[in-house]
Parts: C-alpha cells; structure tokens; sequence
C-alpha cells in the first residue's frame, strides 16, 4: 500500500491548457532546460509505476504530466522535488534509483523551477490586516512605555495555524475586542501613575511542584525556596504584601515539624525589610491565620524587585526516611521537610503620594509643564502624543494622529489634572487599530505580475516583528523614513544590529519555543509513579537550557550545524544531576563545556524536546519521529489518515515493548505507509525515556533496541547515528529550518512558489558554513520577504 | 410595522453565496419577536454547552432500555442524584465532522458544519447553534454569551494535520470565519462578569471612556478601509460588528451598575492546581452568571481533544489522548471509561449545585437546559457516531427529565440543537443538516 493523501489531483495540462498559460504568462520560454530521455525514464522506472493512471497512489499521476516545463505545474513539481530530495520517494520497498541518478534529475527539476521562477516572480500575499498577537503586544509594550507587562493574564491565547500563532491573527472577536480595551485601560494607568487609580491587588502564584528546599534563581545564597519577581508598583505610597503558604489536602501548612521554627523574609530590592518566624508554636493549631504574614512596604512607584524566601537551616535537616529525592513537593511521595511559599500578593497603594519618578514616566514625559498654564501644557501634551503615536504607529504621523488622541487628553483635562488626561490619551492611542494592526495595502501602482516591492516602512515592521516580535526602534524607523532600507547595504546593516540586540533573544524564546515546542513544557507532567523526581525546577531548568543553548547560536553566529551536534550546553546542579553530569553546582544555569560520555550535546539530546514529545507515562516514539521529520528534516509525513484504522490490541499482550506494539500497528498497511518512515527515527531516540534521561535498558531490563534510519538513508544506531545522517546532508536541516524561519517572518504558510527563494537562501548560506546570519540575513533579502503580490492578481492568477 | 414568523433559513445563503465571505447574521434570519404567553408555555430562559473530547466507552455509557430512564449505565451512575432532570440521547452522528478528525470533532460539535481544510486564516466552519440561541437570549443581558474553558496555553505543534487551531480549541464561532476565544482563568472570568472592582462611579465612568473609545476605533476603522482591497473591508465590516457587540455589552452593564451587587464570593487569584478543582470553580461561575443573569448562554469545553491529561486522582496515570486509541485492549478501554465516569460526575455535582439554587418558582436547574457530549464516538475510530450525548434541566421550560431516547438509526445531531433553538424562540426550518426535530424531549406545547 502506498501512502495516502498527500498528492492533490494532478489537473491534466493538454495543449490547450499548455498555450494558454503561455499567453498568461507573457514571457518566452526558454527552451534550454528541455528534459532529456533521462528523465522520462526516471519517472517511468521510479515513479510511474505507482503514480500511474490505474493505480494513482495519493491520488497522484505523473503519466500525463508535463515534465517539458516544470515551472508551469510547479506546486505538482515542487512537492516531487521536496519527496525526491528528503528520500521520501521511492518508498524502500520499491526499486531506488542510483545516489547519481536521484541527485541529477533533482538538480535539474530544481534548476528549471528556479529559472521559472525567476522569469515570473511570485513572491505570495500576506495578510493585510494582522492583529499583534499576545508576545508580540507586550513587547511592544515594553519596547513603547518601558514597562513590563504580563500580556498573558490581559489577553486571550492565540491560536496557530502551520505551527506559528503570528499566522492567523485576522479575527477581532467582540472578546478580544473587550481584553484589549481592558488590557490598554490598566497599562495606561500603570505607565502613568495616574492618581485616580484605586486600589489595586495582584497574586503571584508559585507552581504547587516546585520544591523549595534549596536555593532558588535569582535568590540570595544562603536562602531557601520562595520567589523573586518584578513588581511595577504604580505610585510611590505604601503596599501591603500578604504571603500564603503550601497547604496539604487537609489544609494543613506542609513541611511543618515539631519544635523547630523557620525564618522567612521579605525583601525589597534585595534588601530584607522584615523577618517572620513561622513554627507550629506560634501558630497553635495547624490551621495557620495568615493574617501574621503580612507586611505594610513603602516604596516609590515603578518596578522593584520583591522577594520572599527563607533562611536556609542548616544541614541538620531532618531526611525522611523514604529514599531520597531531589523533588520535594508531593505529600505523600515525597513530602517537604520545610514550609514552601505558595503565593504572595500585592495590594496597595495606601495612602498615594503621586507618581514620581519611574522608566515608564521618564520615557512617555518628552516634557512636563512647569505651572498651570494651559496653553503651555496643550503644547506639552501634543509633544508627548507625537513622539508616542509615531513609535505606537510604525510611521509617520500627521495632525490627525495627535488630534484624536488630544480629544481624549482635552476631556480628561476637563474632569482631572495633567496625569489624568494623559493616561486618557495613552489608552486611546493603545486602542487604536493603527497601533494593535500591522496594515499592509497595496500601493496604487503595481509592477509587472501584479507584484510589487513592499514600502521601507513595511519592510521596517517585518524586520522588528521578525527579530524582535516588537515594534521597530527609533533607528530603524528613522532609516525607514528616509527611504534608507531600500539602499544596499542599509537593510543588512539594520538585521546585524538587531540580532546583536538583546531583543533578538525573540528567537530563542519565541520562534524557537514554537518550532521546538518547548511551550508546551508546561504541560508536561510526568507520571510521579514513574519519574519521581520530576519538578517544577527540572522544567524551568530543561526549557531554560534550550532557550539559552538556541541563544548562544544567535548572539555568536555560530553554523546552525551546532543545533544538531554541539560539545557545550546550559546547566544548573539540579539539571547535571538529571543528566548524570558531575560538577556543576548551584541554582543558576551556567554554559558547561560537555565529553562525549555525557551523551549530551545538540538540540535532539535536550531533555526539553524529548520530554515534550513523550507521554506521561512513557516514551513516543511516534511524536519524537514526527517532530524531526517535520521540523528538522523537512520532510512532514502525511496527517494521520482520517477515520484512522482501528488496530486490534485486544489480543496484543500488556507488557509488549514499543518497538513491537508499532511493529504491529505496521503490519497495517494503511498506517504502514507512513509509520514505516516515522518509527525509525523515533526508535533512535529511545536512549532517552520520557523525561530525557539516558538509559540503556528499558522496561524490564530488556536493552534498548535504538536502531533507525532517515527515510531513503541507510540504517543507523542511536542518537549518534541520527546526528551524523543529517549532518551528511546538511541543506536538509538548513532547509526545513529556513522553511520555519520564514513562516514565523511572513506569518504565512511557505507554499510552493516560496520554494526556489528557500534554496536560494539555503545555498547562499552554504557558502557561509550555515552560520545563523547567514540564513536571517537571506531571509530578509528573499523575494518573499521584500515583495508581496497585490489583491487584483490574487483573483486573476485563480 | 409588519412583523411575520417566517425566517429564512440561514444556510440557503450559505450554500448560494458560494464564496468564503462571513455573512453576518442578519435580523432577518431571526423570526420576528414572539409573544411567549401566546405560542409556548415557557422558552428555555438559559442554555449552556459543555463539551467533551474523544467520545466515550459506548458500553459502559449506553444504558439499558429505551424510554423512562431505569438503570443507570456504569459511567452515568455519577447522575443519580439528578437523573429524574437528565434525558439520554443515543444514537446522534455528525455526518459532517467526517472526515474524522479530532478539529472536526469540535467544530462540528455545535455547528453540525464541515470545516475547510486549512491551516490558514481562511479557516471556515460554522455559526454555532449557541451563538444563534445568544442572538435571541443575549438581547437583554450584558454579555450575549459567555465562553469558557480549562486548558490555560495553547499547545505548539499539536493541531497542525492541515486544520488551523481554531477548529480544535474553539466551541463557539459567531460566524463561519469567527471563532471565539474562550477563557479558562477563573479570575479572569470574573472580571469580566462583574468588572474590575470600584465603587459605582468609577465602574460607570470606566464604562463611559469605553465608550468613547469604541467610537474612536469605529473612525479609524473607517480611515483603513480606504486603503485595502474588497476582501479585507469584509473584514473590518466584521470588526464593525464586534464594536457593535461591545456597545451593545456596554449599555447593559451601565443598567446593571448601580442594580448589580459584587457576589458573594472571594475574587478568584489563581488557576486550582487540581483539575477537579478547576473545573468547579469554572461550573461555579456559570452558575453567578446565571444567577445575576448576566448571560444566559454559556459554553464550556471542559477538556479539549488530543488533550494529554492525566487523572492519577481517579487512577489513570496514563495521558487521554493515546489511551482513547484502546484498540478494544480492555485495560485500555477501562481506564476511558473511568475518564468519562469522571467527567460525568463533576457535571453532576454542578447539576446538583444548580438544583440547590433556587430560582424564580424554581431551582436554577429547572429553567436551565444544559447540552453535555462528544462530537466523537468511538475514539479508537475516529467516528462521529453514537455520540454520548445528554440533555439536563429544563423542568420549567417542559423538559422531559429521567429519560432515555434511543434512535434505532444514526439521527444527526443538528436535530437537537434545531429542537433547542426551537424552544428559545427561533424556529427555523432546519439547522445546517437537520432532518427534524427530537420529538419527545420537551412536553408538547400547548397554545393558550
């Protein structure tokens, strides 16, 4: 059985059709790439067979296609090229064309795509109105006002589509309509410090599974568990800061042992501003009021840093008698030996004295009026508004941008003071569909196809919102103004500036968390019956180690080679000890040079990537293939098919090891179609069990079977054979990763017209040793991202 | 002015208009305002929806018999308490979730539409049958309809086989090209039913400056307008209509200032760590929706599919999603019914609650008529068949309770949501693929 739906329905070009898109395209057409007798044959020996007339395996045949010029069927062509170059096609049970052969017609299909692309640019349409989705606003918020939001508690998640949520970002429900307006009305009055802000209260929560017997990040040494965290206070006055303890079930404070009590401490910019002891004495009965742990702090408005923790006790500690673990958060697995922090909030301001001085303030205030002069003030306002809605706009601006949001300064003007008004200004400015939509129009003349050169100002969003997943800074906007990015040189100038930018560390937070689906880390809990030590420190350390490993990449340019081998990773004590790596103490990660007995080194070794793609209770073979197939290799198998087969296990035995339970499953034919390229590369990852830990046996002391293959590769050992396939064929990881890099900078799907800029930017970076600049930079240069087809020849082109 | 009933039926447009454009639900799809006294005993006053993922263990879901509902089934045994308020619904199908997807599950569950196959912003599905209802039932309250749901991230890379995300994680769409976000933060939810604190003059002046910028977003709406092509003014008419919804929410919650007291309970800080806890925090919620009416339409998807989840507080360490592919292995399949049976029973005790809660002559139970059930039937096959489906409360809007129909033949399942938007007031000829109306489930209506 071959494999299902991934073909469409080839239209068959007669002559007619033939002719007729000749006279479309308007162009001549070169006669010098004409196929050869060679190339028929290749497709009657190792194609046709299959992809035939009677038997059309997925719903494809190449009998009647035109093989005389592939740029005129090249979505048809485009996906044999993509089958072909990632030996996805010919399936292995069939006859394979020689290494020679493959490369040759390869090379000429895509020479001949490109040369027709090159005559008739496509270089696709993006979407015309896209909304800033939730990463993106708060950065834009910090990047505007100076200020740190949390966008997650102020706007709904984003949904995504071809694996990216800056994709489908068109919808303006009357929900999210409503959590903007919130979300803009509570900034203002941050951003500000408006003295007619009430009474407000946050919570900051800590995970029930963080154990908090050790020193924290970010905590001082010395201490133990408890938080440290940014808290923008809104005006200088007095807050009152509650702390709750970890309760049990029962309600009961955990880690509370007789006749020993525990210093906790409040600190306010790592200063300690007062201690509580806590201890089953002075709380009688278990049932703690709370209302002890509250303390009254007066600062000055803007962020502080607040942090609540304990003095470590000393190494006298008690250890249950259970077998030790490095997770301490379970009541009855294993239970906290000391009191645990669970959530402190803030309320305040009490008796508020104004705004003073805050970042926010000192970035939105251009100018401050001296008296009560109204005239002088007006002028002031207008200052402050024309620097703000120029960098909230991504443009230039005119009278009627600073007019409307003086209408809202004049009418708070009428009911309060200066503040007041501003704030009532700044809300309408971040209400502005100017300011909450990135707008792409066409321009009134279009070029040649219907395409045509977006604008600098445009061309100056995508880059910020590429690298940074915010607004453009006053330079690039600056040089986008002047018509600057247009000029050689300038554009590339602009990128190596922004990825030397520490906001490029988008890429690593942002891109990479989707493309590797470190996101979802949070989701992941293992089963404690199994993965015992698992906590809520492992995850932050796995996801952290990811994200400052891509990092390294980015900020020393280094060949994205090092994604897939690499002899350094991130890590902290707790994550070493997960690893089995000796020697590296302390809560905070720290880059450790690795020996090949570590068994780490690469993104395919990070427990990150291999706990996000395993179930809680084991491995998945299955999600780890489709990951790398999909996203490292560029090769996505087919979606499972719809109304999926059932397969029988009634019959299988419980306790049958993955590798034969799948075995099974292809002994379907209809799953076997894909499974079989699937399963291989999963089972060389089995190494690792669910959490990312190395094992050399699997259930029941049978040894790990890690032996797999890349579809159309020869058969490999183990994570080691893995890495060493792709990087025999780098331009495929190159590829796919290019592929990601720019569906997350168009905030499109890469279709098929995109694929000759794709090679076009793989090749370039060839020259370079892959490094990561080299792919950003051919990015930034690529037909798609520089132009953009216009409305009209949409219609026309269908 | 002349008013008349008949309604036109809205997929008529649909399947002549031919085009991926969002049609708005015009007025006239609406039938002309009814008076209640003289047509129906009394309509369904409030609606609610809650969904959940990848089927069920038909065997142990099925109860015996059909007709008067005698012995509970192993998973709806949780239903006791209330079973004289529940009617089973066997044997409903949703032809066109097929093929069977899980994005198609969800969609289709309340739209009884197909979904286009697309990873992209032109996804299309269908208008909800509760966002219909909201049209009728919402006119008074603050919020038309209320969405909710408990997973709080969305998840990278999961729902990538060819459907966008929406079509997996939203329940409700208020046009083909509208899903609605939903939001599973407790104290999120109640802020938005009961504002952001203060005292009556700050609520009613933070109101007013919504106001003001609305109409402000309206005038720049209308300055882009001028620079984009066709398609994309379509698009911002749809962020019109939103501005519109938000007005319209506005107004009421002005009434409601000085009208509306803050309940009586805690503002929420956190998410409960414990799902079960969650979940009845949100149940919690609805019922002070209902209880300050609020809204009068809810949905909530109390799980989503290819969810992961794990219940070791019932015993099942094993993650949902690939333990429903049980391949009939009996352990398997034995630790999804044990999810179903929990399912059910954190429906039940919220059942319970609302039976608790007195309402007008009633329990709030008795003029709520809640629909609970899978767009998927069998999970190990993906198929839309059989799908466990209950219909509760409802005793004071002529809801037949302790009921069990059962169709000798697959029936689909937009002939219940055509039968509930019958009895709140919106008497279409059909709804999406309908073939009638589920006969015996309310009491017929007598016209006085």
């Amino acid at each position: 059985m071959t494999e299902p739906v991934s073909f469409p329905r080839v239209p068959r070009v007669g002559f007619a059709g033939l002719a007729l898109t000749l006279l479309l395209s308007g162009q001549p057409v070169k006669l010098s790439a004409q196929p050869t007798a060679s190339q028929h044959q290749f497709l009657d020996r190792y194609c046709a067979t299959c992809h035939n007339e009677k038997l059309k395996s997925g719903g494809l045949s190449l009998v009647q296609a035109d093989l005389s010029r592939p740029g005129a069927q090249s979505e048809l062509w485009e996906k044999v090229a993509r089958k072909l170059r990632t030996g996805m096609m010919p399936p292995p049970n069939v006859l394979q064309p020689a290494d020679a052969d493959r490369r040759a017609i390869l090379t000429w299909l895509e020479t001949s795509l490109d040369a027709a692309s090159a005559a008739k640019l496509n270089p696709g349409r993006t979407e015309t109105l896209r909304r800033l989705n939730r990463t993106e606003y708060q950065n834009a918020i910090r990047d505007l006002l100076s200020l740190d939001v949390d966008a997650a508690s102020l706007l709904p998640a984003d949904e995504s589509g071809h694996g990216f949520d800056n994709v489908n970002v068109g919808d303006l429900s009357a929900t999210l309509l409503n959590r903007y307006i919130s979300a803009a009305q509570k900034i203002s009055r941050l951003a500000v410090g408006s003295t007619q802000s009430s009474l407000e209260s946050d919570t900051i929560s800590l995970s029930a599974d963080l154990t908090q017997e050790d020193q924290l990040p970010g905590l001082p040494i010395g201490t133990r568990g408890g938080v440290s965290t940014s808290y923008t206070f809104a005006q200088d006055g007095e807050y009152e800061i509650q702390v709750s303890l970890m309760r049990d079930l029962a309600g009961v404070v955990s880690g509370l042992r007789e006749a020993r009590s525990h210093e906790m401490l409040l600190l306010v910019d790592r200063e300690p501003v007062q201690t509580f002891t806590i201890s089953k004495a002075t709380i009688g009965d278990e049932i703690l009021n709370e209302k002890a742990l509250k303390s009254r702090i007066t600062v000055k408005a803007g962020p502080h840093n607040i942090a609540v923790t304990f003095v470590k006790e000393g190494s006298s500690l008690i250890e249950t008698p259970r077998q030790p673990t490095h997770s301490r958060f379970n009541d009855r697995r294993h239970p906290r030996t000391a009191p645990a922090i669970d959530k402190i909030s803030v309320t305040g301001p009490y008796g508020a004295k104004g705004a003073g001085e805050t970042p926010s303030r000192r970035r939105l205030f251009v100018c401050r009026p001296t008296g009560q002069n109204k005239v002088e003030e007006e002028k002031c306002a207008g200052a402050i508004l024309s620097v703000l809605t120029r960098r909230a706009y991504r443009r230039p601006i005119d009278k009627s941008d600073v007019d409307k949001p003086m209408a809202f300064y004049r009418q708070g003007r009428a009911e309060g003071d200066f503040d007041a008004a501003i704030t009532a200004a700044l809300t309408a400015v971040l209400t502005n569909p100017e300011f909450l939509f990135r707008v792409e129009s066409d321009p009134k003349k279009v070029g040649e196809n219907g395409v045509y050169r977006v604008s600098d100002l445009e061309l100056a969003s995508r880059l910020s919102f590429f690298l940074w997943s915010s607004i453009p800074d006053d330079e690039l906007l600056d040089a986008a103004v002047r018509g600057k990015l247009g000029q050689p040189g300038e554009l590339e100038k602009q990128a190596r500036r922004m990825l030397a930018d520490r906001r490029s560390v988008n890429l690593a937070t942002n891109f990479a968390g989707q493309w590797l689906r470190l996101r979802n880390i949070d989701a992941v809990n293992p089963s404690g019956n199994l993965f015992r030590d698992f906590d809520d420190n492992l995850r932050q350390a796995l996801r952290q180690e990811t994200e400052l490993f891509f990092d390294t990449v980015v900020r020393e340019d280094r060949s994205v080679r090092t994604f897939i081998k690499a002899d350094y990773t991130f890590l902290n004590e707790r994550l070493a000890k997960h690893y089995g790596i000796p020697n590296v103490y302390g809560s905070q990660l720290r880059r450790v040079t690795l020996t090949p007995e570590s068994k780490r080194g690469g993104l395919l070794r990070q427990g990150s990537i291999l706990s996000v793609t395993s179930y809680a209770t084991r491995t998945s073979p299955v999600l780890r293939g489709v990951l790398v197939l999909r996203n490292i290799v560029g090769a996505p198998p087919p979606s499972p098919p719809p109304n999926v087969p059932a397969l029988d296990e009634s019959t299988m035995a419980a306790n049958l090891p993955m590798r034969e339970r799948l075995a099974a499953h292809r002994s379907n034919a209809v799953c076997a179609s894909c499974h079989r390229t699937i399963d291989p590369v999963g089972f060389s990852l089995e190494n690792f069990n669910a959490v990312g830990q190395w094992r050399d046996l699997e259930v029941e002391d049978q040894p790990v079977d890690a032996t797999g293959a890349l579809p159309g590769d020869k058969e490999f050992r183990g994570i080691d054979g893995l890495e060493a396939a792709l990087l025999r064929r780098p331009e495929l990881f190159v590829a796919s990763l290019t592929e990601n890099l720019l569906t997350f900078a168009l905030g499109r799907g890469v279709e098929h017209y995109d694929a000759p800029a794709v090679r076009k930017i793989v090749s370039g970076a060839q020259k370079e040793d892959y490094r990561f600049s080299s792919l950003i930079l051919g990015i930034v240069k690529s037909v798609p991202f520089q132009m953009r087809r216009a409305e009209m020849t949409a219609v026309a082109a269908k | 002015m002349f008013l008349t009933k008949k309604a036109i039926p809205r997929r008529t447009f649909l399947r002549s208009a031919q085009s991926a454009l969002a049609l708005p639900l015009l007025d006239a799809m609406i039938p002309a305002a009814t008076a209640w006294a003289q047509t129906a005993a009394k309509p369904v006053r409030r609606l609610g929806f809650v969904f959940v993922p990848m089927g069920c263990d038909q065997a142990r879901w099925t109860p015996p018999g059909q007709g008067k509902l005698g012995e509970l089934s192993p998973i709806l045994a949780p239903l006791k308490p209330v079973k004289d308020q529940v009617t089973v619904v066997t044997n409903t199908r949703l032809p066109n979730a097929y093929p069977g997807t899980h994005d198609t599950s969800n969609s289709a569950f309340l739209s009884a539409a197909s979904a286009k196959h697309t990873e992209s912003s032109d996804y299309f599905s269908g208008t909800t049958v509760d966002q219909i209802a909201a049209r009728q039932m919402g006119r008074e309250t603050q919020l038309a309809s209320l969405q909710l749901a408990m997973d709080l991230n969305p998840l990278a890379g999961v729902c990538n086989n060819g459907y966008a995300c929406v079509y997996q994680n939203c329940l409700s769409w208020s046009s083909p090209t509208t899903p609605l976000p939903s939001e599973a933060h407790p104290r999120v939810v109640f802020e938005r039913l009961f504002g952001e604190g203060g005292n009556a003059d700050a609520r009613r002046a933070a109101l007013r400056n919504r106001t003001s910028l609305l109409d402000s977003f309206t005038r720049d709406i209308a300055k882009i307008k001028q620079r984009v092509g066709v398609p994309d003014r379509v698009r911002l008419d749809q962020y019109l209509d939103s501005v519109r919804q938000v007005e319209r929410e506005i107004e009421r919650a002005e009434q409601a200032v000085t009208t509306n007291k803050m309940p009586d309970l805690d503002r929420p800080v956190g998410v409960p760590a414990a799902f079960a806890d969650h979940a009845k925090l949100m149940f919690d919620l609805q019922i002070l929706a209902f209880q300050a009416d609020i809204t009068r339409v809810i949905t909530f998807q109390l799980t989503r599919e290819q969810s992961n989840r794990t219940y070791p507080e019932i015993g099942v360490s094993d993650p949902h999603h690939p333990t429903s592919h049980h391949g009939n292995d009996p352990v398997k399949v034995a630790k999804i019914a044990k999810i179903n049976t929990h399912h059910v029973s954190l429906f039940s005790e919220f059942l319970q609650r609302m039976k608790a809660t007195p309402d007008g002559d009633g329990s709030l139970l008795d003029h709520s008529v809640y629909l609970y059930g899978s767009g998927m039937g069998n999970p190990s096959l993906h198929d839309h068949e059989n799908l466990p489906i209950l219909v509760a409360g409802g005793a004071a809007t002529g809801l037949k309770g302790g009921r069990h129909i059962r169709y000798e033949k697959g029936t689909n399942l937009a002939n219940l949501h055509l039968t509930l938007l019958d009895r709140v007031g919106i008497h279409l000829d059909s709804f999406v693929d309908s073939t009638g109306k589920i006969e015996d489930l309310f009491e017929q209506i007598e016209v006085a």
